[in-house]
């Protein structure tokens, strides 16, 4: 069930009966028809042991099950929001970023650290993403929220794309990340260009880089 | 080459010549770029000091490489300026990005700044070239020309250029004293030929309090 975009800060999602959808807790907006939210405390798929996984990993956002007959809008804090669509491919977003996403994608948190050694830790931490990131993969569409509005930027072999940390929404194909610095002498006493930490992608698929270096 | 992707983000071709941009707006590039912070506002010894006497100390980065470079910051609107040799007059946090071949300076303003809350001196970029500068929502261009001078409130302004003069008036009466101003008593008011880019937002001035 595609997200309908409404305006640029608000989705509309059609539920029918036998599917559900997940969204953050709280960002309903209006409803039309017989839908139902449930509160849903293992924050997500896969049982007790995945809850756990992401209460350790700090990756849990609250969120609710949608299920019923109708259509429900959603939006949150006057973020914009941006829907991707994925076609069996895997998508790394922060779960805070997280508005709502079709029951039919395979949820899962990943340890920042497997890709990419211990360089993927320090990255985790100096872009402030934290050790684990959210993954979520198969056929169906995800509404993410920016700061701002969302720019995609395309990633091809030979092509790498630098992104500034702060900046960075999401990715998904088959792309690999580490973190570049660019730190010299002017970093050392202060007189930085700002930009001393990059997120270096590459390998095929696409970024999603938001308009602003601010967090949610 | 600078171009718009979406009204928020700023993309610039670079094909290994330079732009100045603020510190840290950089959000993504392709390519290989280098960053260096220009100390001062890359004007020299004698800019610096300026401004930092001034208080428009505005911290740039000069980009340079091949490939293309996205600017954005906090999700400000983006206009395009084009500058053919006329100067723009535009505070110093409004800017975001210029040609390096625009030279950059500073021009004191008069008793304006002291009610816009901008300080008395503003940031000029003259030359040729183009600049982006950065609005609180989507700024609005208006014409001044000689028979329609243009009334500003002092927050809501960002930048003009052309050939235009500019007085400050103020509305202050008997009700403004007693705490019953409409808020608008100062205005900005532009005589002759240019244009002046205006947002729909309005910053925190000493104007929009009485």
């Amino acid at each position: 069930m595609p997200f309908r975009e409404i305006n640029s800060k608000m989705v509309e999602a059609t539920v029918v009966p036998g599917q559900r959808m997940f969204s953050q807790r709280g960002a309903m907006l209006a409803y039309r028809g017989e839908v139902a939210f449930t509160p849903n405390i293992q924050g997500g798929q896969g049982g007790m042991m995945s809850m756990i996984g992401r209460r350790l990993a700090n990756e849990a956002t609250p969120l609710m099950t949608v299920e019923g007959n109708g259509t429900v809008m959603f939006g949150h804090g006057g973020h914009h929001i941006h829907v991707i669509n994925l076609a069996g491919d895997t998508l790394y977003v922060e779960a805070d970023r997280l508005l709502a996403f079709d029951g039919s994608l395979q949820q899962g948190t990943m340890f920042m650290g497997s890709q990419g050694g211990v360089m993927g830790m320090v990255r985790g931490q100096v872009t402030g993403q934290g050790l684990f990131t959210t993954t979520l993969t198969g056929h169906g569409a995800v509404a993410v929220m920016a700061h701002g509005g969302v720019i995609e930027l395309p990633i091809a072999p030979g092509r790498d794309v630098h992104v500034d940390p702060q900046a960075y929404v999401a990715h998904h194909g088959q792309v690999r990340n580490k973190l570049s610095t660019a730190l010299g002498w002017r970093e050392m006493v202060g007189r930085g260009s700002g930009e001393g930490f990059q997120l270096e992608l590459s390998g095929s698929g696409a970024v999603y880089v938001q308009a602003s270096e601010e967090k949610l | 080459m600078f171009r718009l992707e979406g009204s928020k983000t700023l993309a610039v071709d670079l094909t290994g010549d330079a732009v100045k941009a603020k510190n840290g707006s950089m959000v993504a590039y392709e390519g290989q770029m280098a960053f260096k912070k220009m100390t001062g506002g890359g004007e020299g010894l004698r800019g610096m000091v300026t401004r930092r006497l001034t208080g428009e100390s505005m911290a740039v980065m000069q980009v340079t490489g091949q490939g293309t470079c996205y600017f954005a910051d906090r999700a400000s609107e983006i206009n395009l300026v084009s500058l053919h040799g006329d100067k723009l007059y535009v505070e110093a946090s409004n800017l975001l990005c210029t040609d390096a071949g625009l030279r950059t300076g500073t021009t004191f303003t008069g008793l304006r700044g002291g009610a816009t809350g901008n300080g008395l001196f503003t940031t000029t970029v003259e030359g040729t070239g183009q600049a982006a500068i950065m609005s609180d929502g989507t700024a609005v261009v208006l014409r001044v020309s000689a028979q329609y001078p243009l009334f500003v409130d002092p927050g809501a302004y960002i930048a003009h250029q052309g050939s235009l003069q500019q007085h400050f008036q103020s509305g202050v009466n008997f009700r403004t004293l007693i705490g019953e101003g409409s808020g608008e008593s100062f205005q900005i008011r532009f005589e002759g030929e240019g244009l002046v880019y205006v947002q729909p937002s309005e910053r925190n001035t000493i104007g929009g309090n009485v």
